[in-house]
């Protein structure tokens, strides 16, 4: 291939860094200055003390308890998920009834049903069963919308095993359960992983289902945190932009140790 | 009719029962939400700076009492839509703040809501400790559902001492004044008036002014019973017009509904100087003092909002939060226990309390501490705007019901930015649902 | 993220398995059923039948007291005569169309850049992929903060933002809701684009430098083409991630000024949760899940991306 150097997409893609990059620089250094400071210098301007009390004050402020909800919101919902998906692309792919089949068409239709659609009914199902204010309540919905595009990733990678292998299994006397276990699971790894970022992301960014299903405070999720924060004292951008960066850190953490199989993952969300 | 919500409920109560059941079942039945325990009441309000006190008073309150209060919060931007959302269901509290009038009319309506004539004919002090303009406030089709707690907001109009003396302005007492005081101000490049027009109810507050500045209050409180005559009627568009001169001499600038008070963003241009006016509830002096003491302590002042030259309303007359008020869910199972903690709304503690925070009560005991308050003078200075007052006209947003806030609050924010002429604006107002 | 992945996820496969006839005697070592059951049921619950509520609800009154009472078609009469509605449909669809066509060339550009595997590229490519880390709520209380009149960025740069009534104009509220959701989402769609090119067997690219054809005439000729399925792929993502843009709305602009950026699933929150008219609410919540599938359906026809045609054919 030829290696002529491109100096026009060399050019935007600085034009796009920067694009990027600004917003970036100015939360990052917005949150090392005092509120009085920030005020002084402007977004723009260059810091001269640096501080870490925003940080601080953020977590002393409930911001640790939220960070503890959300994990707790995420875990069980990409563990729901990995419970019921994997046994159902299975089936899915596997099944001879014709009632797989309309299972599967009814997953499709809920890819057309939007979030936002269903929260009227939903607070109300949710409310008349006592999980109101309660991060059940907000687990099980948040999974069952996770699910529909994780159905189609899965059984996408299952198809691609292909017959000869579950008949040589069967031929073997395998059971359907260790068919699962030895063949199906491990060879559709890719296709759980992009699950469980799919899944994952989902949870830790959630906001309309945690913002009509809770409402105190020890059920606050991060999202939560930070709207609420940023309708309640605003004017504080410094703190503010602090939780925007702590909201962030998993996500960071895993993207530096683990930055292929998140990217991987993601892709794996647009198809193969 | 009743088939369908039959249907309705029949598939609603089926899922969610299904829903407990899994839940349940994923949770090893560990769920910790419906607490069935008797011997608590669930006392609901509004999350903000205030909660400090409010937590002392339930602390007070469950030293003496078996039955034990518990303190929920939401945080204000959701307060309102969080509740009714959940006061007819599971989750409902025993005791809420609100704002009495019609924040409080359709759950009276729905037949949610205690009446407090039981509370009060054995113990009076329940009624006749308060001011009365602000007590009937949560008297709703002649019975009272609300006991005041918190403290009286009356809107006022703030101003940046310095930058007025330096322009050569003195506080306007008449609308002319004040007409000639934003000229004044314009044409030295300051922002004449500060206003947080991103929030929507504070543009909302030169409209309630100066509906009562030249209707006097009678206008709006035929407006609000559905009396569609009343906005379409010649002082209604005399209030109109007069509001449109403020806004087309640019007044409030160009940028008004980029910028918020909830975000700090309006006090901080009078405080800064940018500005030179800001029309706000009185908790103004306590967020500036938070954000900006040197300047309350030197350069803020403050003032009744101006009289209108030919205008029947007294120009003694204020607009705002009336107050906030505990109203009583009617299935609350402990009724006593809630009596006994509604009457420490005119204990001395709370009066203490509420003032060391820079609240107002207005109860028979507040005279006595108000030397003790924050900041005395200016709680002096309020007290006896409200006590003065021939009326107190209750901020709109909270006079109608609930569900009129989204239509008022873009149509005050579109006659602002001339998106609605006055036709629009009275046509906006006669489609509000009556209180 | 959207829930929309759907047709490209599944391929032709699901057509060939539903063709190979079901052999008899091979149910043992298959699955039944009962494998499928849980995650109907679960589905079930929490998606379809809230839909079904929705479908019902949308026939009522109901103010959130009390029980919802039957309204015949009351709210889809209202709803038809509403000029908000028919506003908030209108800006939806300008949200939706803005943000494909600015963030369909820009993520191509992009994406076919990235493909690249020098150096420079790879350490910017994981820069640009840094909004995506943070949620929507994330980023929009980030911009909110950012362009704020006063303490933002448009008060130290009043040559571009001029009195930074950002919030106050239509034009200008629009276009930070499209700007913010680019920012964040260009990263992702950035990210298919990038798979895809590096999917492209190089074998095309030396055939046609032997056919003397330049950079440029490569990218339309033999880049583009193949992106194909991703272009669908990608905007099948952003028209459904548009139309039911709601967090930034509720964070950067509540619909303001007026009702100028009020699309309709902040209409369809508002309705119900500001003004409780759950009955219209449902009504505007079902119209939306309407003309969010037939959106879906149209693109996938006029693409012609046949691919689709054997996932979609159940729905």
């Amino acid at each position: 291939m030829r290696r002529r150097p491109n100096h026009l997409a060399g050019f935007g893609s600085l034009v796009w860094l920067f694009v990027v990059g600004l917003p970036l620089y100015v939360m990052l250094v917005a949150t090392f200055q005092t509120r009085a400071d920030y005020a002084a210098n402007g977004p723009l301007g260059l810091p001269e003390n640096l501080t870490l009390d925003n940080y601080i004050n953020d977590l002393n402020d409930g911001f640790a308890q939220y960070f503890l909800n959300t994990v707790v919101v995420t875990v069980a919902v990409v563990g729901l998920v990995l419970l019921l998906v994997p046994p159902l692309a299975y089936a899915i792919v596997r099944s001879d009834g014709k009632a797989t089949g309309r299972v599967f068409r009814l997953f499709l239709l809920g890819l057309a049903i939007p979030s936002q659609a269903v929260i009227v009914p939903m607070f109300y199902l949710i409310n008349e069963a006592g999980l109101y204010d309660n991060l059940i309540g907000v687990i099980l919905p948040t999974a069952a919308f996770a699910m529909p595009v994780c159905v189609l990733i899965l059984t996408g990678v299952m198809r691609d095993i292909t017959p000869e292998l579950y008949e040589a299994m069967t031929v073997d006397g395998a059971s359907t359960w260790r068919i699962f276990r030895q063949l199906v699971l491990p060879l559709s790894k890719g296709g759980l992983s992009t699950v469980v970022v799919f899944s994952s992301l989902q949870a830790w960014n959630g906001f309309l289902f945690p913002l009509v299903l809770t409402q105190s405070s020890e059920n606050k999720v991060i999202t939560m945190g930070l709207y609420d924060f940023q309708t309640e004292h605003g004017v504080d951008i410094p703190g503010l932009l602090a939780a925007v960066v702590l909201s962030m850190l998993p996500v960071l953490l895993v993207y530096l140790f683990a930055r292929r199989a998140l990217v991987q993952g993601l892709m794996g969300v647009g198809g193969k | 009719m009743i088939r369908h919500s039959q249907l309705l409920r029949t598939v609603a109560a089926g899922g969610a029962s299904l829903v407990l059941t899994l839940s349940l079942a994923a949770c090893g039945g560990s769920a910790d939400s419906a607490d069935g325990d008797s011997g608590t009441i669930h006392v609901l309000v509004y999350g903000d700076a205030t909660n400090k006190v409010e937590k002392k008073l339930v602390d007070t309150f469950n030293k003496t009492s078996k039955v034990k209060a518990v303190l929920d919060t939401i945080p204000g931007a959701d307060y309102q839509s969080k509740l009714q959302t959940i006061i007819s269901g599971k989750q409902a509290p025993d005791v809420f703040f609100n704002w009495g009038g019609g924040s409080i009319k359709p759950y009276v309506d729905a037949g949610l809501l205690m009446p407090l004539d039981d509370f009060i004919a054995k113990d009076p002090r329940l009624e006749s400790d308060f001011l009365p303009s602000v007590f009937n406030t949560a008297v709703v089709d002649g019975k009272p559902y609300g006991v005041p707690m918190r403290g009286t907001q009356p809107v006022l109009l703030f101003s940046n001492k310095k930058v007025l003396n330096d322009a050569g302005v003195t506080a306007p007492r008449t609308w002319d004044e004040l007409l000639t005081a934003v000229k004044t101000l314009k044409a030295k490049g300051i922002t004449p008036i500060a206003l947080g027009g991103g929030d929507k109810w504070p543009t909302q507050m030169w409209f309630q002014y100066l509906y009562d500045r030249v209707a006097g209050p009678e206008l709006f409180e035929q407006a609000v019973k559905g009396d569609k005559n009343a906005w379409a009627s010649a002082d209604s568009k005399k209030a109109l017009g007069r509001l449109k001169e403020l806004i087309d001499a640019g007044a409030f600038g160009t940028n008004y509904d980029s910028v918020k008070f909830t975000d700090g963003g309006s006090p901080a241009l009078l405080a800064t100087g940018k500005a030179a006016f800001e029309l706000m509830g009185s908790w103004e002096y306590s967020t500036l003092q938070d954000a900006y003491p040197d300047f309350v302590k030197s350069d803020l002042g403050y003032g009744a909002f101006p009289a209108v030259e030919g205008g029947k309303g007294d120009p003694a007359n204020v607009a705002g939060n009336t107050n906030n008020f505990y109203s009583v869910l009617k299935n609350t199972k402990h009724p006593e226990a809630v009596a006994e903690f509604l009457k420490l709304m005119y204990s001395d503690e709370f009066v203490q309390a509420q003032l060391s925070v820079g609240n107002l009560p207005t109860t028979a005991n507040t005279p006595k501490f108000l030397d003790k308050a924050a900041n005395p003078e200016y709680s002096k200075y309020q007290y006896d705007l409200v006590k003065k007052a021939p009326s107190f006209q209750l901020s709109w947003d909270q006079a109608f019901p609930p569900a009129a806030t989204t239509t008022i609050h873009q149509a005050v924010q579109q006659f602002f930015n001339g998106q609605m002429d006055t036709d629009a604006f009275i046509a906006a107002m006669q489609s509000l649902p009556a209180a | 993220m959207t829930t929309a992945t759907a047709p490209a996820v599944d391929s032709e496969e699901t057509t060939r398995n539903r063709r190979r006839p079901a052999r008899p005697g091979t149910g043992a070592g298959r699955p039944g059923f009962a494998w499928a059951a849980p995650a109907a049921v679960f589905f079930g619950l929490f998606a379809l039948v809230p839909l079904l509520l929705v479908v019902v609800l949308s026939f009522t009154r109901w103010n959130g007291l009390g029980s919802p009472e039957f309204a015949g078609l009351e709210n889809w009469n209202k709803l038809l005569d509403d000029p908000v509605m028919v506003k908030s449909l209108w800006l939806s669809l300008v949200l939706t169309v803005l943000g494909v066509l600015v963030q369909t060339p820009l993520s191509i550009l992009l994406g076919v850049w990235a493909a690249g595997h020098q150096r420079n590229r790879a350490v910017l490519s994981a820069i640009y992929f840094v909004p995506l880390l943070l949620s929507i709520t994330a980023v929009s209380v980030l911009w909110r903060a950012l362009l704020d009149p006063n303490f933002g960025i448009p008060s130290q740069a009043t040559w571009l933002f001029g009195d930074g009534n950002l919030f106050g104009v239509q034009t200008s509220a629009l276009g930070v809701l499209v700007l913010v959701s680019t920012w964040q989402f260009t990263p992702l769609h950035t990210l298919l684009y990038q798979g895809a090119t590096r999917a492209i067997p190089q074998v095309l690219y030396q055939a046609a430098q032997i056919d003397g054809a330049g950079r440029v005439r490569q990218f339309f000729h033999i880049t583009l083409p193949q992106l194909r399925n991703t272009v669908v792929t990608s905007t099948i993502l952003m028209v459904v991630g548009g139309l039911t843009t709601f967090d930034t709305v509720l964070i950067l602009t509540q619909g303001g000024p007026g009702t100028d950026t009020t699309n309709s699933a902040y209409y369809m929150y508002q309705k119900a949760f500001k003004s409780f008219d759950f009955g219209m609410a449902s009504a505007i919540a079902l119209l939306l899940v309407l003309v969010a599938s037939l959106v879906s359906l149209v693109m996938v026809r006029l693409s012609g991306y046949d691919k689709m045609r054997s996932t979609m054919e159940g729905v």
